[in-house]
């Protein structure tokens, strides 16, 4: 627990990096083990960054952006590319600077610069006017809700008043566009005002997004024109924008028809004959609402955001049969290649992705049924896009209802949503960049730097972010050339360089430029380990392998996560660890190390190895929020944090064990998708007599609210919003908090246990006999 | 032939009833003719005849009051029925053998008297409760079906829409009128409660109408895939009227103005139609077409025909007056398999195929109502009332229509709008009394043997009630021996329906020229025929007889050779016009047909003068002048009537007065520019009463007014001279 000390590891530049010292060349990287990756969070929040409100410099060969690092020669006004080394000329604007009057970007405090440009889409000579049609390029928010219609009257009731409550908090210029879908899908023209209008599509048919257009009378004016549109709005500044003002409405003008549009919606009016499922078109509907994206709003920020109540079984994306008797694919099935509708699925969705990608727009899903719905099948498209992702039980749980409003709040609790977003990468000469895992896509921007080896998102210096916010956080696997003569020491830099440039249009529809430029130093780890050890970030190794650990289990058919995690930790403890040759008993690990061990013990216990424990649904589920939250938060899902109240002491941390619990402790568990209030026995037997209720026993009453407070803090700056389960000992809720603990206790060594503990029952390693392994194989010779 | 030698049908269509006692159980004529009610006894003597031989059936002619069809309810006993050939019991049948027994007089089977129906027999041999048993002494009886009649259970009835909202129906005013004539018939429309309704819109696109009725506004559905139409909503596409009333009216309301500024040109009506099919084909029902634009999109989709003048008059020409694709031929076969009956309203100003359109009439039963280069303004009037008459009129829903005749003889060929289920099986799946078929006998064998032939009409349909019922006309018909006897007892109205759908049908694989002189071939023979049988008697030499009961056949003869859909050639008449009178005509029945042929033409400045003459008074003032030009006098008004307009004729020397009363400010404007509206005058009022009255005694269709003035060319000439067709001009080459 050493990381709840620094409190902001991450600094100005929101960069964290596995290995803070970068061994010199190709092949001690690889002896090192854990890869040279960065985890950066591209527009996190700090107080400290400077906004400039210009257009930086670029290097004119390689394109970096003017930095702090960069070399300036005050006279001959010009800079040295720390990349490239190329000299630039400062142009005109800069003949003022001198040593002592400096540019922001180039404090060496101010490594990290954001600068707002220009909104090149926004024409001052059309102001977005509410009667007006917006120009196609409106810098306004767009929002398409995409609703599933087949779901039981209650859940209806959820998700429609959610949905009403949503639209209540957009911004007045948002614009609104509404699809519904069952056994169709419908498409609602908002801005048809003599009655309710739907455009319907056939839920059982793939249908490109040429049809689409076509369909919905956005094609080009004058053959297929739809019904009761007005020629005066065909041309408008020569650009046909009929979409824009039949489909997509500012928030302003359209709820009140929303509002009672979603009044007489009904849930979808197909019989379904007995010992079926619904029929549910999600994929046409979600291309559907791609293609009206697409037609209206190409390459300006909008997001999708599907609610879904149930598997897709109809047309494109189905993902298992009408038929009930079958049940939705599980981990066994997808093992066995026995999941017939999987593969076709993800295509689909991999297409939708790369349509959306081209678009610039988001998908988010909003995913409540007590079955699974396919979110295994729409992650790709998802996360490729940077959309959100929350899985519920109900559209009635408060882990949708306190999500889905956050999405649309405002102010300090707002999520900080933006649109459009790529992202830049530049860097020394012998670094290669491998790919980046995340909620991104690749733009295969060829260049120098691009490695051969792909991880994730790779062959390319770019990549699309269409969503972004501020705790989106992305993983950057770097290799080294394998070139020997350049990483000679003494004729190569004695620091490396590496720059993220990331823009995107913001909430206020304003474009954004954030500029980190990182360095670090080399390091001749052929002589020795010992500098490099100290550059090791054990927090940010453990997620690294987690998400790198994920991502083979999902690209490599019938890789083992448990023997490569423990292959790979091995080799970290017999590379750095400190022994005698086959002496168990003499091993010793350096402190910048010593955690590392037990995050890997979590991380194989925990949901992203033991798959099987959980539906494909949940898995991608806790992928994706494991590769798109900063490294704090992922460790959290990797290895919960567990604390402990009680009388005789502050709140402390203890550890994730089973011996941490007892009769008179009250433990709060974050495990990031629950948080657990664990009430010892003893307490909950005083808390059912009503103590906290009496005068006299107000520390009782302090003691009981405490982790109360602390999980509602918890919550609060959460999202997805975590689960709450307040639940005492020995009740059938206590399970949240025992799959989380080791099992020091198990049914095995019952008898030793001291009273008022617990016991897991389970067949799984404790953290000391993992140990003890560990220990003996990595001083084997 | 000097048409004016020739006798004229001033009064109209006459009804033969020179029958007498023998046949006084016979249905009405309104119901049955028969071409001629002499049948003759043998095959040669037939052949001499050179007529048709042959029925026109209307089986639900508007009776006067007090002679309607009496409803009888067999459900409890059965409707008594020949055991071998079918026939329904009925006024000819005898019964013996104490009245145990009857004998079927089509096909003198001895049938057994079921016990609930049995009655004693009088001394003479009859029922003792005749006068309580109508289908025992009335040649037309409707009985209550009991539910062996029935497949499912009896349809509840419906009317579907399906509007063009494209630019050109906006801008004609077509949808308003349409809109507010449906809104205004609502309450009107047969079977409340159980009436149901449903619409769709389309322009290129479809577009279906959620008209659930816990709704305060409908859904508006747009559907676009015209490869593969679906449709969008299980149910509430088509809906209870009295349950969904207030959504239907808040959609007829917004109809008007939703589309108003609506520039679509494209109609994908093939696709619309099959979305309609869709809707309805678990129902079946009454499908109204409101059709502007030529469909251009999707399947049956048609293109610009008839614009080439070198192939009229080759043996290609008739190609044009049929359907090119098969696709509306097919979708009306499946239209009438699933009890959906037909009506297209038409209104393009420009070719619209109508060949194609009406074929979907044609076969299901229906109607084509033809309004070219609508515009509400002009047409509103006729189109209100033609709709209003439509959907409020008495329909006979999911109906088949069969007639029996007696050993001998047998019904060969069917001409109408109806589709043939079997081989004597008409399937109607909406008719009513505006609908007559006709149908041509011939004799199966050389020589009859009885003395008497008997004729059933049985038409089996639900009531807009939700009753199954079985409409009963009996006729029976002497035979004779002899071929005067058979000119004596021919029916000119039935001879002049038969040919007119005979050679309307010819158009459809011959030249118009083929088709007229085969008319006319069969009217000279005949007359040569009957000249040869008497002018040797007689000894009178080359001149022209006629019976009295043929008299004015030569003269209809030349109007049906003149009329729209026979007419001249290429230039003579559109195309589209042509063939949508040909869809008209085939269905008129007699009376209205001889109309259409041989319009009336009177005289009204007299009698609008003459204040002792009340407008009531139609016998009076009806008094039919020839149509020829002699009968214009230049001081005199007149009124040209053919069933479907009036024109009214202002002659050059028309006292100002007369002019100024009818027209007041208007009196000197030209008239193409004038509506007939009334006035403050006396003499308006007694004009516009004598109109109203003339509409009110044939509400199947309405008369427009149109002005013209002595002179006023080329609008006298094609409004008024062209079908004054005793003249040369009537009908280039007539
Ligand atoms: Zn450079
Ligand atoms: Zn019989």
């Amino acid at each position: 627990m050493s990381e709840m000390a620094n409190t902001d590891p991450e600094g100005i530049d929101g960069v964290r990096m596995t290995w803070n010292l970068w061994p010199r060349t190709k092949v001690e990287a690889s002896k090192c083990v854990i890869p040279l990756a960065a985890c950066i969070s591209p527009i996190r929040h700090h107080p400290d960054i400077p906004t400039l409100p210009y257009v930086p410099l670029r290097c004119k060969t390689c394109s970096a952006i003017l930095n702090a690092f960069a070399t300036v020669d005050f006279t001959a006004k010009i800079w040295i590319c720390p990349f490239c080394f190329q000299r630039n000329h400062f142009p005109p604007h800069y003949t003022m600077i001198s040593a002592t009057n400096l540019p922001a970007e180039l404090y060496p405090q101010y490594t990290t610069v954001q600068y707002t440009l220009p909104n090149p889409n926004l024409n001052p000579n059309n102001p977005i006017h509410p009667d007006a049609a917006h120009p196609p390029s409106s810098p306004s928010p767009v929002f398409v809700f995409v609703l599933d219609t087949c779901m039981i009257e209650e859940e209806f009731g959820f998700v429609k008043s959610a949905l009403k409550r949503a639209i209540g908090l957009l911004p007045d210029n948002a614009l609104v566009g509404f699809v519904t879908f069952g056994t169709q899908a419908h498409v609602h023209e908002l801005g048809f005002s003599d009655m309710s209008k739907v455009y319907v599509f056939k839920g059982n048919k793939e249908i490109s997004k040429d049809q689409i257009i076509e369909q919905l009378g956005l094609g080009v004016p004058g053959r297929r024109l739809p019904a009761g549109y007005q020629q005066q709005k065909v041309m408008q500044n020569g650009v046909p924008d009929l979409g824009v003002t039949r489909f997509l409405l500012p928030a302003s003008d359209c709820e009140y028809t929303l509002n009672s549009l979603l009044d007489e919606l009904q849930t979808d009016q197909w019989p379904v004959s007995p010992g079926t499922r619904a029929l549910r078109c999600t994929g046409v509907a979600l291309s559907v609402a791609a293609g009206l994206l697409g037609a209206c709003m190409p390459g300006t920020g909008a997001r999708i955001i599907a609610l879904v109540g149930g598997p897709c079984t109809e047309g494109p994306g189905t993902i298992v049969s009408k038929d009930l008797s079958d049940p939705v694919r599980s981990h066994k099935d997808l093992d066995k290649d026995a999941a017939p509708y999987f593969k076709k699925a993800v295509k689909f969705y991999d297409s939708l992705a790369k349509q959306l990608v081209n678009q610039g727009h988001v998908l988010d899903l909003f995913a409540s049924a007590l079955d699974q719905v396919g979110v295994a099948e729409m992650k790709v498209a998802v996360e490729r896009t940077g959309g959100l992702v929350v899985l519920s039980e109900s559209f009635g749980h408060s882990v949708f209802k306190d999500s889905f409003k956050r999405v649309f709040e405002d102010g300090e609790q707002a999520l900080g949503l933006c649109f459009n977003g790529a992202l830049e990468i530049n860097c020394s000469k012998d670094i290669k960049i491998q790919g980046v895992i995340g909620p991104c896509s690749s733009l295969e921007k060829k260049g120098p730097n691009v490695s051969d080896t792909v991880i994730g998102e790779g062959n390319t210096t770019t990549w699309k972010i269409c969503g972004l916010d501020k705790s989106t956080c992305l993983t950057v696997f770097f290799d080294l050339s394998s070139s020997e003569r350049s990483n000679t020491p003494g004729t190569a830099n004695a620091q490396l360089y590496i720059q993220f440039l990331t823009s995107c249009q913001n909430p206020e529809g304003h474009t954004l430029l954030r500029v980190t430029t990182i360095t670090r130093r080399w390091i001749d780890s052929a002589v020795s380990t010992e500098e490099l050890v100290q550059g090791f970030d054990q927090e940010t190794a453990a997620v690294v392998m987690a998400r790198l650990a994920s991502l083979k289990m999902e690209i490599e058919e019938g890789f083992d996560a448990t023997r490569w995690l423990d292959r790979n930790l091995i080799r970290v403890c017999s590379k750095f660890g400190e022994y005698r040759k086959d002496d168990p008993s003499s091993f010793t690990l350096n402190p910048c190390f010593s955690l590392f061990p037990q995050f890997m013990f979590n991380l194989r216990r925990s949901q992203f190895v033991q798959v099987f424990n959980n539906s494909p649904d949940e898995t991608a589920y806790f992928r994706t929020l494991l590769n798109r939250e900063n490294i704090t938060n992922a460790a959290v899902m990797i290895q919960p944090s567990l604390i402990s109240y009680s009388f005789n002491s502050l709140p402390q941390p203890a550890l994730l064990d089973v011996a941490s619990i007892a009769a008179d402790r009250i433990l709060l568990l974050d495990s990031y998708f629950s948080v657990v209030v664990f009430h010892g026995m003893t307490i909950a037997q005083w808390r059912n007599m009503g103590y906290q209720n009496q005068p006299e026993h107000q520390a009782f009453a302090q003691l009981l609210q405490a982790p109360q407070d602390d999980a509602a803090m918890i919550i609060r700056d959460r999202f997805p919003v975590p689960r709450l389960v307040v639940c005492d000992q020995h009740g059938s809720q206590a399970r949240f908090l025992l799959a989380k603990l080791n099992p020091s206790a198990t049914y095995n060594n019952a008898p030793e246990m001291a009273a008022g503990s617990d016991v897991i029952f389970t067949d799984d390693v404790s953290l000391q006999v993992f140990f003890e392994h560990l220990q003996r194989l990595a001083v084997q010779s | 032939l000097d048409s004016k030698a020739l006798p004229r049908p001033l009064d109209g269509d006459v009804e033969s009833s020179s029958l007498g006692e023998a046949y006084s159980m016979n249905c009405s004529p309104r119901y049955v003719r028969l071409t001629t009610s002499a049948i003759p006894s043998s095959q040669s003597l037939a052949s001499r005849w050179h007529l048709p031989l042959g029925a026109v059936v209307c089986p639900l002619a508007e009776a006067p009051d007090g002679k309607e069809v009496p409803v009888i309810n067999f459900v409890k006993t059965g409707i008594i029925r020949c055991r071998r050939c079918r026939t329904y019991v009925n006024p000819y049948v005898a019964f013996t053998d104490a009245g145990r027994k009857w004998r079927c007089n089509i096909c003198s089977l001895l049938n057994d008297v079921p016990s609930e129906y049995f009655a004693h027999l009088d001394a003479t041999g009859r029922r003792v409760d005749l006068d309580e048993r109508p289908e025992l002494t009335q040649g037309s009886v409707e009985f209550v079906a009991p539910t062996e009649y029935m497949v499912r259970p009896p349809m509840p009835p419906l009317y579907f829409f399906l509007i063009d909202v494209s630019i050109s129906a906006v801008r004609s005013g077509m949808i308003e009128v349409v809109a507010q004539t449906i809104k205004s018939c609502l309450d009107d429309l047969p079977g409340f409660p159980r009436t149901q309704i449903g619409f769709i819109t389309y322009d290129s696109t479809i577009h279906f109408y959620n008209m659930k009725s816990s709704l305060t506004q409908p859904q508006m559905m747009v559907v676009s895939d015209l490869d593969d139409i679906f449709i969008p909503l299980p149910d509430d596409l088509l809906v209870n009227l009295s349950e969904s009333r207030s959504v239907v009216d808040a959609f007829l309301d917004s109809l008007p103005s939703m589309f108003h500024e609506n520039m679509n040109v494209e109609s994908a009506f093939g696709p619309a139609l099959k979305s309609a099919f869709m809707v309805m084909s678990q129902l079946g029902g009454k499908l109204l077409i409101f059709q502007n634009t030529m469909p251009s999109l999707g399947v049956g989709r048609l293109k610009l025909r008839g614009d080439d003048a070198r192939i009229y008059g080759t043996d290609k020409e008739f190609a044009l007056r049929v359907p090119e694709d098969p696709f509306y031929k097919q979708t009306a076969a499946d239209f009438t398999k699933y009890q959906i009956g037909v009506n297209v309203y038409a209104f393009s100003d420009k070719y619209t195929d109508i060949a194609s359109l009406g074929t979907l009439a044609k076969y299901t039963g229906g109607q084509v109502y033809y309004y070219p280069s609508f515009q509400s303004a002009i047409h509103g009037e006729k189109l209100r009332h033609e709709l209003t008459r439509d959907l409020t009129r008495e329909t006979a829903w999911e109906a088949v229509m069969r007639i029996r005749c007696g050993k001998g003889i047998r019904f060969t060929s069917y001409h109408g709008n109806f589709m043939l289920r079997s081989t004597d099986l008409l399937a109607l799946p909406a008719v009513d009394c505006d609908k007559a078929y006709a149908m041509q006998l011939s004799l199966e064998e050389t020589l009859l043997t009885t003395q008497t032939v008997y004729f059933q009409v049985a038409l089996l349909y639900t009531a807009s009630c939700g009753e199954r019922r079985i409409r009963v006309h009996t006729a029976a018909a002497p035979v004779v021996a002899e071929l005067g006897e058979m000119y004596r007892q021919a029916d000119t109205g039935a001879i002049v329906s038969l040919f007119s759908r005979l050679a309307i049908e010819k158009t459809l694989s011959h030249k118009l020229e083929d088709a007229r002189s085969s008319v006319q071939l069969r009217i000279v023979k005949a007359l040569r025929e009957y000249r040869n049988l008497y002018a040797m008697q007689h000894r009178l030499g080359g001149r022209m007889i006629y019976p009295e009961s043929l008299k004015c056949l030569p003269l209809y003869g030349l109007a049906l050779c003149k009329s729209a859909p026979l007419r001249g050639g290429y230039a003579d008449v559109q195309l589209d016009e042509r063939c949508a009178a040909g869809f008209t005509m085939m269905a008129l029945p007699v009376k209205k047909l001889l109309k259409l042929l041989y319009p009336s033409l009177i005289r009204l400045d007299d009698c609008l003068l003459k204040a002792s003459v009340l407008s009531d008074d139609i016998k009076n003032i009806s008094n039919r002048l020839p149509l020829t030009a002699e009968s214009l006098d230049s001081r005199g008004l007149y009124l040209y009537d053919d069933g479907f307009r009036f024109v009214v004729w202002f002659g050059r020397m028309l006292s100002p007065d007369v002019a100024m009363n009818l027209l007041g400010p208007d009196a000197a404007a030209e008239l193409s520019r004038v509506a007939l509206r009334e006035q403050d005058t006396e003499m308006s009022r007694k004009l516009m009463g004598i109109l109203k009255k003339i509409r009110e005694n044939d509400p199947s269709y309405y008369q427009p007014s149109h002005l013209v003035r002595q002179g006023e060319q080329p609008r006298e000439g094609f409004l008024l001279l062209t079908n004054l067709l005793e003249d040369q001009i009537g009908g280039t080459s007539g």
